[in-house]
């Protein structure tokens, strides 16, 4: 059973910071113990939607080898969490750290390679956590590359965009499938029409599977609240029937499955 | 002028080229073959391991994976170290057995 995600996406936009946090909620409210870290470096988005001013520690002190991953830790339990324990690593947002973190060497991504892949004996076994969740940035560079050969399972969020299902395309093949990664596909912000029937679900998974094996996780139609709402919403506490977070609580089944 | 633009050149060529490691990072990773890439990434999770650890997670001979670690260590990206009769390998963090040249 896959106890770390990374939430990944070839373009940026397709939902990755969404779904994570609401993944990470829903587990949360189902009385797991959830870790979900922001390793957006390039543009993080956690601390704005949680509308987190300042922490005396971010993931980049972590991966910078200044202090352990407890000190990075939010406990956003009480205030986000129905049950469960809701831990958060957020990624510093000032363009100061933005600018450092994307001049790192090799040597550096290796060792902060190392460093994610510690997490799993942290987290995992000392701390007792249940999931652990990445939201990673979009495309192939280090920061997300890292996530994924620490991670167990890689959810990819793919939009309709061409670009985006074509890019898709190439990662499961040269990135993925090279790392041996447990890989599942999600197709987000879909046109309602393209779901209607049982025949034009089929076209447009196939469309984004393209030959592979991998399994289809779910496909979640664009809905107008959650783009008006602009992030500012945690639409798994504060909406929870809304078809949205019913679909987001199928994908967690799955996810438990795979 | 041209003189100017000759010495320019020469400098340029005597120069000596910045030396960067060539460390075991996930697009060195990406780029090993198969074989080697499932027996570097093994060693990364483990930090530090005998070729019999590293063989009980890949599920391969031991002897197998003894050859795979030492053509990693050829390489440059790991390090060998002696303790007793056994041989531990760990990732080369510093760069130091290899660098390659921009």
């Amino acid at each position: 059973m896959a106890k770390i995600i990374a939430v990944h996406s070839y373009k940026g936009g397709t939902g990755k910071t969404l779904l994570s946090l609401n993944l990470a909620v829903l587990y949360a409210n189902r009385g797991k113990s959830v870790c979900l870290l922001d390793l957006d470096f390039r543009a993080p988005s956690l601390q704005s939607i949680l509308k987190v001013k300042n922490a005396d520690y971010w993931v980049n002190d972590y991966l910078n080898g200044v202090c352990d991953i407890k000190k990075v830790l939010a406990d956003q339990s009480k205030t986000h969490a129905k049950r469960g324990k809701l831990l958060i690593g957020f990624a510093n947002p000032s363009t100061e750290a933005i600018r450092e973190m994307s001049a790192k060497d090799r040597k550096w991504e290796m060792k902060a390679l190392g460093r994610l892949l510690s997490l799993k004996n942290t987290l995992l076994n000392d701390m007792h956590i249940d999931y652990i969740v990445f939201d990673t940035s979009p495309g192939l560079q280090y920061s997300s590359i890292n996530a994924i050969v620490s991670a167990d399972l890689v959810l990819v969020v793919s939009g309709m965009d061409i670009s985006d299902i074509k890019g898709t395309h190439r990662m499961i093949d040269e990135l993925y499938e090279l790392f041996e990664k447990k890989t599942g596909l999600v197709m987000n912000k879909v046109f309602a029409d393209f779901l209607s029937s049982k025949g034009h679900r089929q076209e447009l998974a196939k469309k984004l599977m393209n030959n592979s094996n991998l399994p289809m996780v779910d496909m979640i139609p664009c809905y107008c609240d959650v783009l008006r709402a602009g992030g500012t919403a945690l639409f798994a506490n504060e909406n929870p029937d809304h078809p949205f977070i019913k679909i987001l609580e199928r994908i967690a089944d799955t996810i438990e499955k795979l | 002028m041209e003189v100017i633009i000759e010495l320019q050149k020469h400098s340029s060529k005597v120069k000596p080229t910045p030396e960067i490691p060539d460390v075991l990072d996930v697009m060195t990773l990406l780029s090993l073959p198969d074989h080697l890439r499932k027996t570097a990434i093994t060693l990364c999770k483990l930090e530090q391991a005998t070729a019999e650890e590293v063989a009980e997670q890949t599920r391969r001979a031991r002897a197998v994976e003894s050859s795979y670690l030492n053509q990693l260590v050829l390489m440059g990206y790991l390090k060998k170290e002696r303790r007793g009769r056994k041989a531990y390998f760990c990732v080369d963090k510093e760069g130091e057995n290899k660098t390659w040249q921009k």
